[in-house]
This record gives structure tokens, C-alpha cells and sequence, in this order.
């Protein structure tokens, strides 16, 4: 089943056309690592996905709902503003820089959209969140501010955060890239636990061998473009383009 | 005549004029803080034309002398035909001139929160106005207390010019104190008040401060 379609997207900065017709679609179930140079569009890409980016041509389908249409691509939004939105709500993500609430505990963060926006009562999101802080490892630090967590952790309760919601597909926007060595690995294997559940996920890394473990596809974009699409095996084992090759050579 | 027994003699007096400064001066807060958080509000995310209502709004009311202003709500007014009550008259000149000032006070607040709170708000499916009530506004809340609370405490002082306009306030009733007796204990215990009520003041913006501050 896909649950993500994105067809022929293309978006400007100003002048700088990040996106140059970009297609691409995810599976149910699936993990796909989005590497690249920076400035090569992938973390555009996610953040086209759930409108923190809007597109300036093309379109997507979220689980078979036109969410977003631009410019002449002869699809329109059928869905209504409370189907899109909706639709969105199914999309969990987490960010580089965490963006944890810093006023709330790691409770509050973690409690507040289902109370807010799925208007659960207190004792219900309660439960949910505690649930998720045990599966990331962070139920004893449920009353800690964000202040007083480490980047992994920090991380950490960001990824439950966004679990509270129960999303069907989960984007994670290089989500180690702000933390220490030696916090990466807690964070990372949080996604893989994740993974194990077959979790729908999109990761933007830098992390070229937790690409390789976890992925089951492998898409490497450069200048707005997807230049390669394919299984991890065969993009790490067999790199044809020589862009690819050079990038290879200077991550690994 | 003992000196003790004549400052009690002038206290009722001199407390009738605290009550109405004291009056004025919450009036105008509660009206204030609210106006200047939704004119703040307004500047960062308004149309074009409340932007350019607010920025009209701020730039002349911070742009002239309060005592002038209240001159034109006064005399002003009246030349065509509106008729206020001092008190009113009074409240509304003070709300306006404050609420323009906290405006910008929280304006910068405001867009001091870093864009990545808004993105979290909204990819977990939070609309505008939640994110704004419970994630902007709290975090914005603790920013701008140190600089409200010297507001808070101009204001005490700013009451004064009550006085000019011939409203009995503190001071107003202090000078007429001074000038039936010609004795400057009136003055003295003016001071005082003035000095005590600002200091409660920053103690109680003090301990807000501690509130907030928990998280950091």
C-alpha cells in the first residue's frame, strides 16, 4: 500500500530551485534513508512533505488523499481542509534541533498534542505517554525539564513525543546531526526498535552505516534531483554514478 | 502639635489620593497587558492593514509626551464634544500610552521564540491559536517579565502626572497637604508610599521570575 506519493515536485528558494521535479513514493512498512550532500534538497524534501515547505509545482498524496497540488499538474484537492489536516496528523516528525517545548516536562511535551489536538483527557494521555517515554528508555526522566536532558535524551522524548500522536509514517530530519558522538547511538537504536515494529519511516542521515543496516531503500539526491533509488546492498556495494562514488569515498 | 499625631492627621487624606492612584494604576494594567499582548500578537502575524493600524497606533503614542495626551483627552476631547469622566478619560490616556509601549515589548518577546517551536506545533497537528496559547505565549511570558516589570514600575511614577490635570491623587493631594500647612511631611509620606508600593512590585515580578524560570 502506498501511503506516500509525491509527484513531479518542484520548489524554489527565491532563485535557488532546491527541487527539480522530484518523484517519489513510500510503502507501508518501509525505511528509506534520504543521503545526499547538504543543499541537495533531501531535507527540503521531508519538510515538503508535511507542509513546513509549500510546494511551487506538483503534487502529493498522502494515503490516497491529494493533500497539496500546485501549478498546472491536472490533480486537484478533493479532500476537505478537515481530511487534509487530518491526514497530516499521521505524520509524526522529528527534528535536527529537537524543537522540544522547553516550558514543559518531558511529560508535558509528550502529553500536550494528544490533549491539545486528539482532545484526550489528562489521565488518558498520561498513559499513552508514559508508554512511549518506557519505549524510548525515559520514563525516570518524566519530570525533568528539557534543560536538564542531554541531547540524545532530548532526542529521545522528542521521538515519543511524536509516537503520542500514533503516526503511520514517522520523517526524522537528520536526526543525530546536532548531537554528540556518543550520544548518536542511543538515538539510533531507538529508530531501530522502531524499525522492528515496521514502523513506516523517512530518515534523512549522515549516518552512511545506520543507512546501511536499517534501510530497505536508499535514495541519494543531489541538486534538487533523486540521482539514485535503490536498495541499500546495491548502492553501497555496487555506486555506478561517479557523484555517488565521490560522496561515498569522503562519508565512509 | 505633636508630630506623630499630625501625620495621623493627614493620612485619611493622603490615602483617599493613594486609592485613586491606586485605581487608575490597575485599570490600566488590566487593560494594558492584554491590549498590548493582542496588538503583539497583531504585529507579528496580522493582516497588512492591522500591521499598519498597530504601527500608526505604537508610533504615536509612544512618539508624544503622555502628559501632552492626556492634555487632549482632557481639554481635547471635549472641543468636539465627547465628554469623558476624569476617571475614564484618565484610564483610557494611560491603557493606550502602556498598551503601545508592552506592544513592543512583546512584539520582540514574541519573535525572540525560535522558529522550530512553531514547526513542532504544527507538525503534531496544533493550530494557531493553541500553539500561540500554549507554547508561544508561556515562553513569551517569561522573556519579557524583567521588562514589564520596569513598566510596571514607571507606571507607579507616571501616575503622578494625575496631579498636573488636577485628578486627587497621591501627590496632587500631598501638594495640597504642603501648601494648607506649608509643612513637608505630606511629601515625605508620598515618597514613602510611592517607594514602597514599587518595591513590592519588584519583589512580586521577582518571585513571578522564580516561577518561571523552573525550566531553565
Amino acid at each position: 500500500m502506498t501511503l506516500i506519493r509525491m509527484c513531479n515536485i518542484h520548489k524554489y528558494f527565491g532563485s535557488l530551485h532546491v527541487l527539480n521535479g522530484v518523484s517519489l513514493e513510500v510503502t507501508k512498512g518501509e525505511i528509506v534513508a534520504v543521503i545526499g550532500p547538504s543543499g541537495s534538497g533531501k531535507s527540503t524534501l521531508l519538510r515538503c512533505m508535511n507542509q513546513l515547505e509549500r510546494i511551487d509545482q506538483g503534487f502529493i498524496e498522502i494515503e490516497g488523499i491529494v493533500v497539496e497540488a500546485a501549478g498546472d499538474v491536472g490533480v486537484k484537492i478533493t479532500a476537505t481542509p478537515q481530511e487534509v489536516k487530518a491526514t497530516y496528523r499521521k505524520m509524526g516528525m522529528v527534528f535536527q534541533s529537537f524543537n522540544l517545548f522547553p516550558h514543559m516536562t518531558a511529560l508535558g511535551n509528550v502529553i500536550e498534542a494528544p490533549i491539545a489536538v486528539n482532545k484526550v483527557t489528562k489521565a488518558v494521555a498520561i498513559q499513552i505517554a508514559e508508554k512511549q517515554l518506557a519505549k524510548v528508555g525515559l520514563l525516570d526522566k518524566k519530570d525533568a525539564f528539557p534543560s536538564k536532558l542531554s541531547g540524545g535524551q532530548k532526542q529521545r522524548v522528542a521521538i515519543a513525543r511524536a509516537l503520542a500522536m500514533s503516526p503511520d509514517i514517522m520523517l526524522f530530519d537528520e536526526p543525530t546531526s546536532a548531537l554528540d558522538p556518543e550520544l548518536v547511538g542511543e538515538v539510533l537504536s531507538v529508530i531501530k526498535k522502531l524499525a522492528q515494529e515496521h514502523m513506516t519511516m523517512m530518515i534523512v542521515t549522515h549516518e552512511m552505516g545506520f543507512a546501511k543496516e536499517i534501510a530497505d531503500r536508499v535514495i541519494f539526491m543531489d541538486d534538487g534531483i533523486i540521482l539514485e533509488d535503490s536498495s541499500p546492498k546495491e548502492f553501497f556495494g555496487n555506486p555506478r554514478h561517479p557523484r555517488i562514488i565521490t560522496f561515498l569515498e569522503k562519508m565512509l | 502639635m505633636d508630630h506623630m499625631e499630625y501625620v495621623l492627621n493627614i493620612l485619611p487624606f493622603i490615602l483617599s489620593g493613594l486609592k485613586l492612584t491606586a485605581k487608575i494604576y490597575v485599570a490600566t494594567l488590566v487593560i494594558a497587558l492584554p491590549l498590548g499582548l493582542l496588538a503583539a500578537i497583531g504585529k507579528v502575524n496580522g493582516s497588512k492593514l492591522i500591521k499598519k493600524i498597530l504601527f500608526i497606533y505604537t508610533w504615536v503614542w509612544r512618539g508624544t509626551p503622555l502628559l501632552l495626551q492626556l492634555f487632549f483627552m482632557f481639554y481635547g476631547l471635549p472641543v468636539i464634544g465627547i465628554r469623558l469622566s476624569p476617571f475614564a478619560a484618565a484610564t483610557i490616556t494611560y491603557a493606550l500610552n502602556y498598551g503601545a509601549y508592552l506592544t513592543e515589548i512583546f512584539r520582540g518577546g514574541i519573535e525572540s521564540i525560535d522558529k522550530g517551536q512553531y514547526e513542532a506545533a504544527k507538525v503534531l497537528g496544533m493550530t494557531y491559536p493553541q500553539t500561540m496559547r500554549r507554547i508561544i505565549i508561556p515562553q513569551t511570558v517569561r522573556r519579557v517579565l524583567p521588562t514589564t516589570c520596569s513598566e510596571a514600575v514607571n507606571l507607579v511614577k507616571d501616575t503622578a502626572l494625575l496631579a498636573v490635570i488636577g485628578m486627587p491623587d497621591l501627590l496632587r493631594i500631598s501638594t495640597q497637604i504642603f501648601t494648607r500647612d506649608f509643612d513637608i511631611t505630606a511629601f515625605i509620606v508620598a515618597f514613602v508610599l510611592y517607594l514602597m508600593i514599587s518595591s513590592v512590585l519588584v519583589k512580586l515580578f521577582g518571585k513571578l521570575e522564580e516561577v518561571y524560570s523552573i525550566y531553565e
